[in-house]
């Protein structure tokens, strides 16, 4: 242990004599994980984002086309068209939600409608009640923020025929939520009815849940079994939709990052493996004064380390800032191309440690062996040859 | 010259180092047999490249020889690993560079502390050992002053105590006097003296009458071509 920390001080002695040279390598390195790791965060952050939003899918969505297009179902055709007695599921509810576009917010707003426990969705305020004094509503963070609403404000909201309704807001849902709630207004069913202009006993499609959800593909035949022009929605398919289309272009991207990657790693090679004379010098003299091999391999060892794992650090800070507070500027248009987002979707940290320690498995590794290799090929040599 | 001790800290028999200058055999060493005791001070002398350096590297461990046996401290050397020989060596022998070898841009306690890192141990320990030996060395004010900021005797001095941090039975210098002026040779000559009287083995090369005339100095041999001769022989 004493001589660890003897070889450590040493090798912060050094790192002190060559200043100049060791900020470079540890910016080179600072700029590797910087660009990888914005690219991974990103990646993890909307990935963290889509399952959160999968989580609260229902198993099966049920909707009825009509002229290949989904249109209004029955409410009271949905004991006919689930089969609620099956053993595999819990519960069906025809839902009254829909899309309803606000000139002042230039996007639509989905208005869903329907009484529901809104607890540990909601980062202030209380789900909306029906047959309040005055229509209430819950409203996503980017709603929120667009329209400068809290719990216990007032909104006015155009309905269908453009007549305008004023809600109170009594909730706003949690920002880890936004990619599935920012353009969300929860309110009453009869609110949601008038907001979206559909008529009573009509809904906009039925959400079944099951007690086992493996057995989604037979409930599903059985759905379709009962209503010919159903269109059954399973969540498996949507979780390999998601997938398909944002892996495919996670790892395009990280695909592309791997030359960069590649690049610098040669030029701290390059720069590493031409140990200079003075360096050269040194390890000889070091040798010549009763250094073992192990020992100057050891302080070599810690200089890289600190380097590495110091410009990996900053390189780790500054893509956080990059993705959490600067928006991904310049790699958002890469990921982000298979949704355009209204109102703008703030990403939620969220960090894979499995990315952490590839990061680190990729950058720190082979710069501390890049290091060593040099160091070691000229401790091995004869120490009147290191030093003549 | 006094009388010479019979322990001997330091040995060659035969010892020879040849190599390759392209393609043209040197014989750097041939058949050199030497031994050095406790409590002496041999000087060897000779012309530039007639192979003083590379005896001190041999007999130093720091050069592998061709042919030979070499005797630290009463253990053949030839023989050991590399990682056994220089631990060995560590603990045995002090050894100061014709160029020195000081580390530039570190200063000269850091300097003086190079030997004792490997070993860990309390830094305070360590420092108070070698500020002792600065002081002794007269360089005492010089401690945190970088080497390259150093007169010549200063550095001399510094790489002599450097040479000495770890407190070895076996002092080998290359050219000690060589670069320094009269005040600082006799200086050097002094403290070699001072180790000598304290039981220490010196071994030390030179053409500067300065070192190799002084009557405190027990023997010289002559190295000549590779080979080792009695100065009047």
């Amino acid at each position: 242990m004493r001589r660890q920390w003897a070889l450590l001080e040493h090798a912060l002695g050094s790192l002190r004599r060559r200043a100049w040279r060791h900020v470079a390598l540890a910016v080179a390195v600072a700029l590797v994980v910087g660009v990888y790791g914005s690219a991974l965060l990103l990646a993890d952050a909307l990935r963290g984002e889509w399952r959160s939003t999968l989580a609260s899918v229902p198993d099966l969505v049920v909707q009825r086309l009509e002229g290949g297009r989904p249109a209004l179902v029955e409410v009271a055709a949905l004991a006919e068209v689930v089969p609620l007695d099956a053993p595999g599921v819990r519960s069906a509810e025809a839902r009254v939600w829909g899309y309803l576009f606000v000139e002042a917010l230039g996007a639509n707003v989905t208005v869903v409608g329907g009484e529901r426990p809104l607890d540990g969705a909601l980062a202030a305020g209380r789900a909306p009640r029906a047959g309040a004094e005055r229509p209430e509503c819950v409203v996503g963070v980017a709603l929120a923020d667009h329209f400068a609403v809290r719990p216990g404000d007032r909104l006015a909201v155009p309905d269908a025929r453009g007549e305008l309704v004023l809600l109170e807001v009594v909730g706003v849902f949690v920002a880890a939520s936004a990619l599935q709630t920012a353009d969300v207004l929860v309110t009453d069913d009869a609110t949601a009815r008038r907001l979206l202009a559909l008529p009573e006993g009509r809904a906009t499609d039925y959400a079944v849940t099951l007690s086992r959800p493996e057995e989604a593909p037979v409930i599903a035949g059985q759905v379709r079994a009962r209503m010919s022009d159903a269109r059954v929605i399973e969540r498996d398919a949507l979780v390999r939709t998601y997938e398909l289309t944002f892996d495919g272009r996670s790892g395009l991207l990280s695909a592309l990052l791997v030359p960069c990657l590649a690049v610098l790693l040669l030029l701290v090679w390059e720069r590493l493996s031409g140990l200079g004379e003075a360096e050269r010098r040194e390890i000889g003299v070091l040798k010549a004064v009763g250094w073992e091999t192990r020992d100057v391999l050891t302080a070599r060892l810690w200089e890289s380390a600190i380097v590495a794992v110091g410009g990996a650090w900053v390189g780790a800070l500054a893509a956080y800032a990059h993705v959490f507070w600067l928006d991904a500027v310049g790699l958002r248009g890469a990921l982000f191309g298979w949704s355009a987002l209204h109102p703008p979707l703030e990403l939620t940290p969220v960090i894979d440690p499995t990315a952490a320690w590839t990061l680190l498995g990729v950058v720190v590794v082979p710069f501390v062996g890049a290091s060593i290799v040099p160091a070691w090929r000229a401790a091995s040599i004869d120490v009147d040859e290191a030093i003549r | 010259m006094t009388e010479r001790a019979s322990a001997e800290a330091i040995g060659a028999t035969d010892v020879a180092k040849r190599y390759f200058d392209g393609a043209t055999r040197v014989h750097a060493v041939e058949g050199v047999s030497l031994s050095v005791a406790r409590g002496e001070l041999v000087v060897v002398q000779g012309t530039s490249g007639s192979g003083k350096t590379t005896l001190l590297g041999l007999l130093g461990g720091l050069i592998a020889p061709t042919r030979g046996d070499v005797r630290i401290a009463g253990k053949s050397t030839v023989h050991m690993r590399d990682h056994h020989r220089t631990r060995w060596r560590r603990a045995h022998v002090g050894f100061v560079f014709q160029e020195l070898q000081l580390i530039r841009r570190m200063s000269l306690l850091e300097n003086v502390l190079l030997p004792l890192v490997p070993s860990g141990g309390a830094r305070m320990t360590h420092v108070e050992r070698a500020e002792r030996l600065l002081e002794r060395f007269g360089l005492a004010e010089k401690r945190d002053v970088g080497v390259e900021r150093l007169s010549g005797g200063e550095r001399q001095r510094g790489a002599l105590a450097r040479a000495l941090v770890l407190e070895p039975e076996v002092l080998l210098l290359d050219e000690p006097t060589a670069h320094v002026d009269a005040e600082n040779a006799a200086r050097v000559v002094d403290l070699l003296a001072e180790e000598k009287a304290a039981g220490r083995a010196i071994l030390a090369t030179t053409h500067d009458p300065r070192l190799a005339d002084d009557p405190r100095v027990d023997r010289a041999v002559v190295m000549e071509a590779g080979q080792l001769r009695a100065p009047d022989a």
